[in-house]
C-alpha cells in the first residue's frame, strides 16, 4: 500500500471530512490513531477497547464538521485528545471504574462537551430506527429503505417485490410508513428505562 | 394524492412552481398538515442520517484493518511498565468487565431489537433447538430404505396454514436467520416454504408454500377469529414438540401475556420446546392464537399471540392476496367432536425445520 500524505492541514483534514474524501479520511485516522490508543492503553483498556473509542472519537469529529457553522478552535490533535479522554472516561465510569486519567503533562484540553452530547443524541436517534426498523419486519423494513435511502423508483420497487403495479406497491410503501412512524414515535423514554432495568436480571 | 406522497414530492423536488407554492401557504394555514410534514420529515431524516452513519461506521472498520488490522504487536507497544506493574490485577479486571460491556450493548442491539431480546430473556421462546444427532438417519433407516434420509435441522417448531393459498403462519424466533426452511407433517412430504412476511414485534413470519402440487386441494377448516375470547374459555393446541403431532388442552387464564403484554393471551397449557407456532383454537375450532412462549418458572403457563392483532398486523404488512381465510358463517368444525376436528385440522398442522448457515 503506497504511504498516505500525512501533512494535511488541519483545515485540509475538516475539508475532506466534510466532502467525504476517502484518503484524507484514511491519512486522519491514521496520523491520530496511537494518540487514542496510548490514552486508552495506558488507563486500563484494551487495545480493542482503544480502538472502539478512536473510532466513536472520529464519528464525533465527523458528525461535527457536518454542521455548517462548526470551527475548530483548537489544533486537530488536541480536540481529538480531548473527545476520546471524555468518551474513555465515560467507559470506564459506566463500568464502575473510578480511575483518574494520568495526564501527559503536554497534552491540552479543548471543552468538547457539547460536540459529545451532540454525538450522544445521534446515537440514541440511531438506536430508535434501528429498533423501529427491526420491529417492522420484512418486505417493508427493505421497502421503505428501497424507497426512501436507495431512492428506488415505486416501478422498480414494484419489479423487485412482486407487486403487479407501482399503485400497488405505493398502497403497500404507505402502510409499511405507517407503521414504522408508530413504532419511531412511540413512548421510547419508557422503553428504554425498562431495558435498562431488565439488564440487571 | 396521500399528505405521505406529498411530503415526499416536496421533498424531492417533485412540486412545480404552483404546486409547491400551494403546499408552502398550507404549512402555514394548517397546523395539523404542518406537524404531520415535520414529523414526516424528521423520520426520513433519521433514516438517511442512519444509513450514512452506518456506512461511515464501515469505512472506519475497514480503513482500521487495512492500516493497523494485521499490527497485533502495536498493543503493548506504549503500555508503561510501571502502570502495569502497580495496576496489573485492577487493570485486567478492568479490562474484562469493559469487554463485557461491550459485548452486551452489542447483544441487545444487534439481535431484533430489546423488545424481543427483553422478552427472550423471561418467557422461554419454544423453538426446539436440535443437537446434531443420528435422529433423523434412524429415522430413515427404520421407515425403509426408500426413505430419504434428512440431516438434522437446527432449529424445529410448528407451523399452521394461513388460508387455502399456500400460505402457512410460525413464530419468527424460529425462522430467524433461516438458510432454509421446510415443512412436513402426517400427510405432506417434506417440501421448501419461503418466508414472505415477519412482525418481529409480535413475533410472527408468514412462509409461502410453493409447489402447487402439495397445496392445490388445501380447504383449510378453520379460520381466524376477529374478537376477542373470554376468559375461562377452553382452548386447545395442536403442535410438533416431537416427530409426531402433540395434542394439549386447558383453558384461558388471562386477556394479556408476559409482562401485561395485551397483544397475547395466558394459555394453561402445558406447552413444550417446539410448540412455537402452534395454533391456539377454541371450542369451535376457531384459531384464537398463536403459540408464542412460556414462563420458564412456572409449569403449564404459557403465551399465544391474538389472532385479533395478527389480523390487524397483516392488514398492514401485507398485500390483499395474504389474509387469513375469512371466518365462515357456520365454521366448519363446530359443534364435531374433539376426536373429528383434530382429524381435520390434522394436515393443516406442520412440523417445520429449519436449517441455518454457522
Amino acid at each position: 500500500m503506497s504511504k498516505p500524505d500525512l501533512k494535511f492541514t488541519d483545515s485540509q483534514f475538516i475539508h475532506g471530512l466534510r466532502t467525504g474524501d476517502n484518503a484524507i479520511l484514511r491519512a486522519l485516522y491514521k496520523k491520530y490513531y496511537y494518540i487514542v490508543l496510548k490514552l486508552v492503553v495506558n488507563n486500563s483498556g484494551s487495545s480493542e477497547a482503544a480502538q472502539d473509542i478512536y473510532q466513536e472519537t472520529v464519528i464525533v469529529l465527523y458528525e461535527n464538521v457536518q454542521k455548517p457553522d462548526f470551527t475548530l478552535n483548537c489544533q486537530l490533535q488536541t480536540y481529538i485528545y480531548s473527545v476520546a479522554k471524555r468518551l474513555w472516561l465515560k467507559q470506564l465510569k459506566k463500568n464502575g471504574n473510578t480511575f483518574l486519567i494520568k495526564e501527559d503533562s503536554e497534552d491540552e484540553i479543548a471543552d468538547v462537551t457539547e460536540d459529545v452530547s451532540l454525538h450522544e443524541q445521534k446515537e440514541l436517534d440511531f438506536i430508535k430506527v434501528k429498533q423501529s426498523l427491526e420491529n417492522l419486519g420484512e418486505p417493508c423494513a427493505t421497502l421503505i429503505r428501497d424507497f426512501y435511502v436507495q431512492r428506488l423508483s415505486m416501478d422498480e420497487i414494484a419489479e423487485k417485490f412482486g407487486y403487479t403495479n407501482s399503485d400497488n406497491a405505493k398502497n403497500q410503501k404507505y402502510k409499511c410508513l405507517q407503521r414504522l412512524k408508530k413504532y419511531f414515535f412511540e413512548k421510547t423514554t419508557v422503553e428504554l428505562r425498562e431495558t435498562e432495568r431488565n439488564e440487571k436480571h | 394524492m396521500r399528505n405521505t406522497e406529498l411530503f415526499d414530492k416536496y421533498l424531492n423536488e417533485g412540486l412545480n412552481a404552483d404546486e409547491k407554492l400551494a403546499f408552502e401557504s398550507r404549512l402555514n394555514a394548517d397546523e395539523l398538515f404542518a406537524a404531520a410534514f415535520n414529523e414526516h420529515k424528521t423520520l426520513i431524516n433519521a433514516l438517511n442520517e442512519h444509513e450514512k452513519s452506518q456506512q461511515f461506521k464501515a469505512k472506519l472498520k475497514q480503513i482500521h484493518h487495512n492500516e493497523f488490522g494485521k499490527d497485533a504487536k502495536v498493543i503493548s507497544i506504549n503500555k508503561e511498565e510501571t502502570f502495569s506493574k502497580r495496576y496489573g490485577r485492577v487493570v485486567m479486571v478492568a479490562a474484562s468487565t469493559a469487554l463485557i460491556a461491550v459485548l452486551s450493548t452489542v447483544a441487545i442491539l444487534g439481535t431484533g431489537g430489546y423488545l424481543l431480546k427483553k422478552q427472550s430473556n423471561q418467557i422461554t421462546e419454544l423453538g426446539l433447538k436440535l443437537k446434531a444427532s443420528n435422529e433423523a438417519i434412524v429415522e430413515g433407516i427404520s421407515r425403509g430404505s426408500q426413505k430419504t434420509v434428512y440431516a438434522p435441522a437446527n432449529m424445529e417448531g410448528s407451523a399452521f396454514a394461513l388460508n387455502n393459498k399456500g400460505y402457512i403462519i410460525t413464530s419468527f424466533h424460529i425462522i430467524n436467520s433461516a438458510d432454509s426452511v421446510f415443512v412436513e407433517n402426517g400427510v405432506m412430504q417434506r417440501t421448501l416454504a419461503k418466508v414472505v412476511i415477519t412482525d418481529p414485534k409480535l413475533d410472527l413470519a408468514i412462509l409461502k408454500i410453493d409447489n402447487i402440487d402439495l397445496i392445490k386441494n388445501w380447504q383449510v377448516p378453520f379460520s381466524f377469529a376477529a374478537r376477542g375470547t373470554d376468559v375461562g374459555e377452553k382452548v386447545f393446541t395442536l403442535g410438533y414438540p416431537r416427530k409426531d403431532m402433540v395434542y394439549g388442552e386447558g383453558s384461558l387464564s388471562s386477556l394479556s401475556g408476559y409482562n401485561n403484554d395485551t397483544s397475547m393471551y395466558q394459555i394453561s397449557i402445558p406447552v413444550n420446546p417446539g410448540n412455537s407456532g402452534s395454533p391456539l383454537l377454541d371450542e369451535n375450532g376457531n384459531v384464537i392464537g398463536v403459540i408464542r412462549g412460556k414462563i420458564t418458572s412456572a409449569e403449564a403457563t404459557g403465551f399465544a399471540v391474538k389472532s385479533a392483532e395478527i389480523i390487524k398486523s397483516l392488514q398492514t404488512l401485507s398485500s390483499d392476496s395474504i389474509q387469513p381465510s375469512k371466518m365462515a358463517k357456520r365454521p366448519v368444525l363446530k359443534g364435531l367432536k374433539r376426536t373429528e376436528q383434530i382429524k381435520r385440522i390434522n394436515p393443516y398442522v406442520f412440523n417445520i425445520l429449519v436449517y441455518k448457515k454457522d
